[in-house]
């Protein structure tokens, strides 16, 4: 089988050394986006488990599957988790959580874990969406923007890139930086574009980097032009797959001036975590 | 006299080596990236292989597609259009029409006196409802292009024809209310035959029984099916339909 670069590599973890059977609360949320979906189990306050997979085309598959990683070899039940919120796109089709919760609220919460409570701007650059988020300094969302409909430029088209360009996707962001300058924006990021436009590129004599560089500089603008509309304040952080793509974030950084936060979590992990949360709070 | 035409597309390079008319080996490599050159090598050198000749017998090469200024070793270039009436004639003499649906274009060539093309139209730079759109969505649908070929699904499931990244959009709703994904690959095999076929009412009527079909899309059955019944066109298609672009580039070669 060829190599496939578009797909990132999947992942899941359970704690060895947290006896679940006495914390007070064991709960868990469950995040099921329209290309990847993740479970985080939480007991009281620690992470005990998570997963982060490919969504298929059967949610409630992929969802059963997110928390059965997350769960890991370790002795917890699905029964012995005390309640489950769902969030994402699929979160209707997740028949295991007692309720669901919205991917803004649960983002921002997430991100107050993960960040630390000072944490003001939260972007979630996810497959389809972008979602700026701006917080009070208590757990309170001031104000948010989403891209307008279209979704190019996001992650799933990152995706489309990855393979158009045959860039294993977790190099596109390095290998992008490897430029003294970054040329000109790309016109267009859609993918439906992409290919003829990188032809016509690679002909100008462009390197490859290049190439990444003119795309993934007009994708950071265009991401750029979305936050400024909630007013940020630097306490920025980065969620979602796109957040792992350094050419990506370096470039918003740039055009904002800012250094952002950096967490030790899986920045894809923000709305299972928030869900995880909100799961304890409900009980 | 042995000729090669090479034909480098968006998705991947495709060669066909020529011996006095009859092919005798072909080559495919995935094209894309910074690397096309080597990919075009690959391609040739699979095609030497299977045709069982060394670089030397080739007599002459001539190259088509979009990438075909990646080919540095060719003697010649001819544009895809050409390419693909010659192949077109070679293969069915009474052709009057071809059309050719690939991962990023779509061309419907009329073709005029002896050897000359009447008239040319392809879609805009814009490829929604094409080849990729096919690949992105077999992706998200779980499914191998093949399995998207053979449907058996009479869904009512629809999903954007304009653009891809909005189809893209619509499909995963389907997918958040349950549609069987059968119906929903269904409903993208509909979007490229409204896509083609309004390309093909655009300026030329097609010839309803002399009209070949090529490229790597023909492949798909459900695709297909779907652009003959909007169109009402019984297209001819020919084995190997993908490397008609190629085949017509080493004709040309061949003189």
């Amino acid at each position: 089988m060829a190599q496939e670069y578009w797909r990132w590599p999947e992942s899941s973890w359970t704690a060895q050394d947290i006896d679940w059977k006495k914390c007070k609360t064991v709960t868990a949320g469950v995040d099921v986006g329209t290309n990847s979906s993740q479970a985080v189990v939480m007991c009281d306050n620690q992470i005990f488990g998570y997963a982060n997979l490919h969504t298929g085309p059967d949610y409630r598959e992929t969802a059963e599957e997110d928390l059965s990683q997350a769960l890991g070899k370790s002795k917890m039940k699905p029964k012995d988790i005390h309640y489950i919120v769902g969030t994402g796109w699929g979160s209707r089709n997740i028949p295991f959580a007692q309720k669901t919760a919205d991917e803004i609220t649960c983002h921002a919460r997430g991100a107050r874990f993960m960040f630390g409570p000072g944490v003001k701007t939260v972007v979630d650059l996810g497959a389809q969406t972008c979602k700026a988020i701006r917080l009070y300094s208590w757990d309170r969302i001031r104000d948010f923007q989403m891209n307008d409909k279209c979704a190019d430029g996001f992650g799933r088209n990152i995706e489309v890139m990855a393979d158009l360009l045959q860039v294993p996707i977790e190099e596109m962001g390095a290998r992008s930086l490897a430029v003294e300058k970054d040329p000109e924006p790309v016109s267009t990021t859609c993918y439906t574009f992409a290919n003829t436009e990188a032809i016509g590129l690679f002909r100008e004599g462009y390197t490859e980097s290049q190439v990444l560089a003119a795309y993934l500089f007009a994708i950071a603008w265009r991401l750029h032009g979305t936050i400024g509309r909630v007013q940020p304040e630097k306490e920025i952080a980065f969620t979602g797959g796109l957040a792992k793509n350094p050419g990506i974030v370096k470039r918003i950084e740039m055009a904002m001036g800012w250094t952002a936060l950096t967490s030790a979590y899986d920045p894809m992990l923000a709305g299972a975590i928030g869900a995880a949360i909100i799961a304890r709070e409900s009980l | 006299m042995i000729t090669a035409g090479i034909d480098v597309g968006i998705e991947n390079v495709k060669v066909v080596i020529l011996e006095d008319g009859k092919v005798i080996g072909r080559g495919t490599a995935l094209s894309g990236g910074a690397n096309r050159a080597k990919s075009v090598e690959k391609a040739y050198h699979d095609a030497l292989k299977a045709a069982k000749i060394k670089p030397a017998d080739v007599g002459k090469i001539v190259a088509t597609g979009q990438g075909k200024g990646d080919v540095a070793f060719a003697a010649d270039r001819v544009v895809e259009p050409v390419a693909d009436a010659r192949a077109a004639r070679f293969l069915y003499p009474q052709a009057t029409c071809v059309v050719d649906i690939g991962a990023d274009q779509v061309r419907v060539m009329t073709l005029g006196e002896e050897d000359k093309i009447a008239e040319v139209v392809m879609n805009q730079k814009c490829a929604a409802g094409l080849g990729i759109l096919l690949k992105s969505m077999a992706r998200t649908l779980g499914m191998t292009l093949d399995a998207m070929s053979h449907l058996s699904s009479d869904g009512r499931a629809v999903v954007n024809d304009g653009c891809a990244v909005f189809a893209e959009m619509d499909v995963f709703s389907l997918l958040n209310r349950n549609v069987p994904r059968e119906d929903i690959a269904r409903a993208v095999a509909e979007v490229v035959a409204v896509r083609v076929n309004s390309i093909l009412n655009d300026k030329i009527r097609p010839d309803k029984n002399n009209t070949v079909l090529v490229g790597g899309v023909s492949r798909n059955k459900a695709v297909v099916n779907a652009l003959k019944k909007r169109s009402g066109i019984s297209f001819i298609i020919p084995e190997q339909a993908e490397y008609a672009g190629a085949l017509g580039a080493a004709l040309i070669a061949a003189g």
